[in-house]
């Protein structure tokens, strides 16, 4: 096994790296093609680490730094991952002086991750938000696009069971 | 489909229209949900699956269903078209998964017109 | 078997199994055993009777009563009341709807009704996904022609002629951008169509794409027959998947057709397509930069010339055409230039789409002619603002447009104008604002976003943007200083000259726009760290606080009454308003309409707390203050702000007189408002309260008559203007001066004055009055009026949601049966032996917009008709009589005969030892107004005298030190606001009785509770 097939399978399996392989082909040799092979390949392993970078540079016979200057500019791509999930605590005064804190703490706990990680099953992601603008709701958890209103420490686990 | 030539495009039109055209009987009812990215963020996928339920318990085949885009008024949707044959179409707004099964079973089925949920009925005009 | 005397059918259908009716049975059940009935009744679950969106419902028999929208805690009275009394539980019971209610046309209703469809004509009506719909809508006829007709020379005419610009933003016309593509040399063109739609609040691409993708397809194939291209991409953000879904499905339904591709229609013409996706990068809508991101690279713009049509994607002469623009093209072909140039304005043909978002009634998309005005798209398409609130500005062309303020409700909205306004039509993002914006707030948003989505190629942009942000950044943050206005404008300067490309060029506009219309606001942040729309939250500790002109620490004195300490409550009361309980009553409370609680429910009622609290607690004592300076100091009126500059001075240990005209003290407190609003003795415990300070009151004593202005200024040393506006604004119509016909504040003066005579007849009105104006003292004079036993009609010129007068007190008066006729105006007054006799009046209607954003009242013609009646009381305005003034004092008087306040000054006027105030100097405005005009002055007389002594400043006191705790509740369940308990309007006739009972401490504490805090900091 080369070098580089061993860096990638430490966080792809073996058919993701196939996959990506014939992205690559699919796309190889065409005028800007380069975009859509890292659109596809986000798609199928959900982040672009300088791993997956490198065998499209060597794939696409691009320089390095040129699919990093691409992966970063655009907002659609990600270095690291995220989860199908993403929780968003918000830690506006209203929600904070309603418990929102302590919310944060409990999922911080429940998950054993900081502000801003995804757990191991990349299922979620935790993030917090200035004031949402719903304060009478407070403490308020956002997951994706669903607003959840007074969600009690206790109660956030009832929240989180119908995301799987 | 075949390549179209300038005529086909003629005909494809007069035959659509023919089709759309409701008639008694087999054709008695157009429902439209409007389906939008506006449309279904405020659950109008919800409202489909509930009709076609009501549809498929109902065993009605009079009934045809279809999508289309948003029809410009994003604050009162989910909104849902309901032409039956012979009568100008009624618009609902608001629509919900209850809403949509009782719109059903009065409206199409029974024929009353479920006046505290229209927005309005008519169509718009094209000048 | 069994015989029961009941059964309760229970719908189990899926609509109330959804709305919970499993529980209401299991709750159900339990009652029933509860009560022993089980063997009475029967509850049998039946299948769905089609009332799904009332579930669950219940019908019980033999009465055949069907209950709707059933809860489990309904059961036990249900069960109790039903079952068991037989009596029907009303508040559940099923209502037939109102069968008469008409079901309006599509247009009967202006949202529909004032618009124009054309890019979005087929819009609700066909099946995107179903290429026949759109052919047997004319789809592809356009094109068809365009192929076998015309010559590419004459469809690039036929666009010209129609005058087509660019719907993206630019409004660049199309035909020429075609002509140019066409006449560059290459065998390879292409034709791009823009999608990457980024602004925040604009989304009428993705809605055309959505609902109508083959008009899209059609409009690329005719601009690639017009230029002489076979190949196009659509560029669309990767944030549209729908949109991308059935454009995909359009390609390739169209591909089968032979739509795209080879030999399109048998012509032998061939384009084919493909949709490129954006990766999220807001510069990608910049052309160059959109070429590029295409090319596979980071999207970054790329100077021109060389322009696209020479030298565009890969090098190609390329157009690229936004997604409205396009979509307007195939129905040109096919109806010809002349039908798309037959609406819109001289240069702005045809129609525009806008996504209509923000703080409007109806979003949505609205397609209308060039040239509609903004105050038919906001208020007749957009329904107006929700809850009442005001416009206050549209912010069009998002983070590269402007705003255009409430001033300009009547501007046409087309190319021309908009930019002539400072706003660019944009491609169609259209945010309506309300009053509760912050103009710095808003500018500070786009400035973040155009910062964010700045490439970072050129200097002024990535650069600029960011200095800009900082700035404004700061401003929010009540770290403004002077010059950052004047720097923010040299800076948007240079950047709108110096960057690349349109992000950096237009990301400005925001700035100089709210500028333009907004300064006051950036100075009010900067020089007063305020922020009146009370957004920019680090410069208060709540907006209700904020909002208040004297900046009554409203959370804490609530939090007091929470806690039932109403002594230590009143004392934060007195900390900053003399008049606490005159406020209570009369005060406009400002501070409720920033209440962040509306956002939840409704605000708190802050106003009835306040008057609870001085009718509760004792009144904290007051001691004289010993007099420790020896400038003397003469206040002239006697007044809300006479009287509280008179009270700041005498704390600051001045002697201060008080000259005040009449025979009380209070001012309009006294004289103009009516003693059921306002008890007298309730006023004169606050006036004495000030005099016990030590604060002299000489009454009957008119400044000017009985004493003269050297007399004055020998015996005092520094002045305080406050005299108000009580002089009524005339109507100038005839028949003016006839007897019996009164000015708003002399009428409320005159029986102020005596009481005694109107009540027992000896004065009098007559039966029949009408009361001409909406405001505060016109409602004061009717009410008066109708207790006087008159029969009171108000005359109105325009529409009840118009009147300056507080909503409750327009209620009163409808609640005591006085008669309100809107849109009328008086034309003449008639009478004979020199007393009034009828007035002829003149039907209005709404025409177009004034200054203040409410619509004008025009005559409606040969619409008059006459009232007759006894008395006529004109309350449309009032101005202050500057009649005392000798010029020889040298305070200048300005055009709205009110004092000039000198240049740099906030109460000083043209003299240096006189200062003025309150109406008299701003013009009618309200009570807590004036009182903050008195503390400035007070504030302002003492650092005069201190600068002219060569004394520090002043340092207040330190306050008495009041703990108020933090007590939230866990939980917020709505709750509307406790309402004041009021004397029955049949108990108001022919008594002068205070009208609002006040609180009792359960509703006053229960009040309290609905607090949400948003002071508390962490």
């Amino acid at each position: 096994m080369k070098a580089e097939d061993r860096e990638l399978l430490q966080e792809f399996t073996p058919e993701q790296v196939a996959k990506l392989d014939s992205i690559i082909e699919k796309h190889k040799g065409q005028a800007g093609g380069l975009i859509p092979v890292l659109e596809e390949a986000q798609v199928c392993l959900e982040y672009l680490p300088l791993s997956v970078q490198k065998r499209i540079a060597a794939g696409l016979n691009l320089p390095l730094s040129r699919i990093y200057g691409v992966v970063t500019f655009y907002s659609f791509f990600t270095m690291t991952p995220r989860g199908k999930y993403t929780i968003r605590v918000c830690l506006g005064t209203a929600c904070y002086v309603r418990g929102g804190k302590e919310l944060t703490d409990a999922l911080e706990k429940q998950f054993g991750i900081k502000d801003g990680e995804t757990t191991a099953d990349r299922l979620f992601t935790l993030e917090s938000v200035r004031c949402l603008g719903a304060c009478g709701l407070g403490p308020v958890v956002v997951v994706n696009e669903d607003v959840h209103g007074r969600v009690k420490p206790a109660k956030i686990k009832d929240v989180l069971s119908q995301y799987n | 489909m075949a390549k179209l030539t300038i005529d086909d495009l003629k005909k494809i039109k007069e035959k659509v229209h023919k089709e759309m055209a409701l008639r008694d009987g087999d054709r008695r009812v157009k429902v439209t949900v409007h389906m939008g990215t506006c449309g279904i963020a405020s659950g109008a996928k919800e409202v489909m699956d509930s009709l076609l339920e009501e549809i498929e318990s109902a065993k009605v085949n009079d009934v045809i269903v279809t999508t289309s885009g948003c029809m410009g008024l994003c604050s009162r949707e989910p909104l849902v078209t309901v032409e039956v044959v012979n009568q100008e179409p009624i618009k609902y707004e608001y629509v919900n998964p209850n809403k949509m099964r009782q719109i059903f079973k009065r409206h199409i089925l029974a024929g009353e017109v479920q006046t505290p949920f229209v927005l309005a009925k008519g169509a718009e005009i094209v000048k | 078997m069994k015989i029961f005397r009941s059964h309760l059918l229970l719908c189990g259908g899926t609509g109330c199994h959804a709305s919970g009716s499993p529980g209401v049975k299991s709750a159900l059940l339990e009652e029933i055993v509860k009560r022993k009935l089980a063997d009475e009744v029967k509850v049998v679950e039946t299948g769905c009777n089609g009332f799904c969106a009332l579930g669950p419902i219940m019908v019980v028999y033999p009465e055949g009563v069907i209950y709707i929208s059933l809860k489990p805690e309904d059961m036990p009275e249900l069960v109790e009341e039903h079952l068991v009394k037989g009596r029907v539980v009303e508040k559940l019971l099923y209502r037939e709807p109102g069968t008469d209610k008409t079901i309006p046309t599509m247009q009967d209703i202006p949202f529909f009704a004032h618009q124009e469809l054309r890019a979005l004509k087929n819009r609700g009506l066909i099946d995107p996904e179903k290429i026949e719909e759109y052919i047997a809508r004319d789809g592809y006829q356009g094109m068809a022609k365009a192929l076998t007709e015309m010559t590419p020379e004459q469809v690039v005419q036929e666009i010209l002629d129609s005058g087509l610009r660019g719907r993206g933003g630019a409004g660049f016309p199309t035909g020429l951008k075609w002509k140019f593509a066409a006449q560059s040399k290459g065998d390879v063109k292409y034709v791009l169509c823009n999608a990457d739609e980024g602004d925040p609040g604009a989304f009428m691409d993705r809605s055309i794409l959505e609902a109508d993708p083959h008009s899209v397809l059609e409009g690329m194939v005719i601009a690639a027959k017009a230029i002489g291209s076979s190949h196009g991409y659509i560029y669309c953000r990767a944030e549209y998947p729908l949109a991308i879904n059935r454009l995909n499905i359009a390609i390739t339904q169209a591909k089968e057709a032979g739509l795209l591709g080879n030999d399109i229609l048998g012509t032998g013409f061939n384009f084919d397509l493909e949709i490129y996706q954006g990766a999220g990068a807001f510069v990608c809508g910049e052309e160059t930069a959109l070429m590029t991101s295409i090319e596979g690279k980071r999207g970054m713009p790329r100077p021109r010339p060389p322009f696209p049509a020479v030298a565009g994607l890969w090098q190609k002469p390329s157009v690229l055409n936004n997604v409205e623009t396009l979509a307007n093209v195939g129905q040109i072909i096919q109806r010809g230039a002349k039908w798309h140039a037959a609406v819109g304005t001289e240069k702005s043909k045809g129609t525009k789409v806008f996504a209509l978002t923000g703080d409007v009634n109806n979003v949505g998309l609205v397609e209308v002619p060039m040239g509609t005005t903004l105050g038919t798209i906001v208020y007749d398409i957009g329904g107006g603002i929700p809850n009442g609130k005001k416009f206050k500005a549209a912010q069009l062309g998002g983070p590269s447009g402007g705003c255009i303020p409430v001033q300009h409700l009547n501007a046409s909205v087309d190319y021309e104008k908009v930019a002539e306004l400072g706003a660019i039509m944009g491609s169609g993002g259209l945010i309506v604002m309300n009053e509760d914006k912050c103009a710095v707030d808003m500018a500070r948003f786009f400035m973040d976003f155009c910062q964010d989505e700045s490439c970072g190629k050129c200097t002024p942009c990535r650069e600029g943007t960011k200095r800009m942000l900082d700035i404004l950044t700061d401003i929010t943050k009540g770290k403004g200083k002077p010059g950052d206005i004047e720097l923010l404008e040299e800076m948007a300067e240079v950047i709108k000259n110096a960057a690349l490309c349109g992000l950096g060029q237009t990301a400005p506009n925001p700035v100089l726009s709210t500028i333009r219309y907004f300064r006051k606001e950036y100075e009010d942040h900067i020089f007063e760290h305020r922020c009146r729309a009370t957004v920019c939250s680090a410069m208060f500790k709540s907006p209700c606080q904020h909002t208040c002109p004297i900046e009554m620490d409203i959370p804490s004195y609530i939090a007091l009454v929470r806690e039932g300490r109403f002594e230590d409550a009143y004392k934060i009361l007195l900390q900053t308003n003399p008049f606490p309980s005159v406020c209570g009553r009369v005060c406009d409370h400002k501070c409720q309409d920033k209440c962040r609680r509306a956002n939840m429910d409704e605000p708190l009622a802050i106003k009835f707390l306040k008057r609870f609290i001085t009718d509760n607690a004792p009144r904290p004592k007051t001691e004289p203050v010993p007099v420790t300076r020896k400038e003397r100091i003469a206040v002239v009126g006697g007044g809300p702000a006479g009287l509280t500059a008179a009270r700041d001075l005498a704390l600051r240990g001045y002697k201060v007189t008080v000259f005040e005209e009449l025979n009380k003290a209070g001012g309009m407190l006294y004289w103009g408002i009516p003693s059921y609003r306002l008890p007298r003795n309730i006023l004169q415990g606050e006036i004495d309260d000030i005099t016990s300070l030590g604060v002299e009151i000489r009454l009957n004593t008119r400044v000017g008559r009985d004493i003269t202005f050297e007399q004055l200024e020998k015996d005092f040393d520094y002045y305080y203007l406050a005299t108000g506006a009580h002089k009524s604004t005339k109507m100038g119509v005839p028949g003016e001066d006839l007897g019996n016909v009164f000015g708003g504040v002399e009428f409320l003066r005159d029986f102020n004055n005596n009481e005694d005579k109107w009540i027992k007849g000896e004065k009098s009105l007559g039966k029949k009055v009408a009361v001409i104006g909406g405001g505060n003292s016109a409602i004061d004079a009717a009410r008066v009026a109708l207790r006087l036993g008159a029969e009171v009609t108000i005359l109105y010129r325009r529409l009840r949601a118009d009147m300056p007068a507080a909503e409750e007190e327009i209620k009163a008066a409808e609640d005591e049966g006085i008669k309100i006729e809107y849109l009328v105006a008086p034309l003449k007054i008639e009478g004979a032996k020199g007393k009034v006799q009828s007035i002829t009046c003149q039907r209005m209607q709404l025409g177009d917009f004034d200054s203040s954003g409410r619509r004008r009242p025009v005559p409606v013609d040969g619409a008059e008709f006459t009232l007759n009646l006894d008395a006529v009381i004109a309350a449309i305005g009032q101005v202050p009589d500057m009649s005392f003034i000798d010029k020889k004092i040298g305070v200048e008087i300005n055009k709205w005969d009110c004092y000039t306040v000198n240049k740099g000054y906030k109460s000083r006027t043209t003299n240096p030892r006189y200062f003025a105030g309150g109406d008299a100097e701003t013009g009618p405005d309200t009570v807590i107004a004036a009182i903050a005009a008195g503390h400035q002055a007070a504030d302002d007389i003492d650092a005069a005298i201190r600068e002219a002594n060569g004394e520090p400043a002043y340092e207040k006191p330190p306050i008495e030190d009041i703990y108020v705790p933090l007590v939230i509740d866990d939980e917020t369940t709505e709750t509307p606001q406790v309402a004041m308990p009021e004397l029955h309007h049949d108990a108001r006739r022919a008594n002068f009785a205070e009208v609002e009972l006040g609180f009792s401490r359960e509703d006053a504490i229960k009040e309290a509770c609905r607090c949400l805090r948003c002071d508390a900091s962490v």
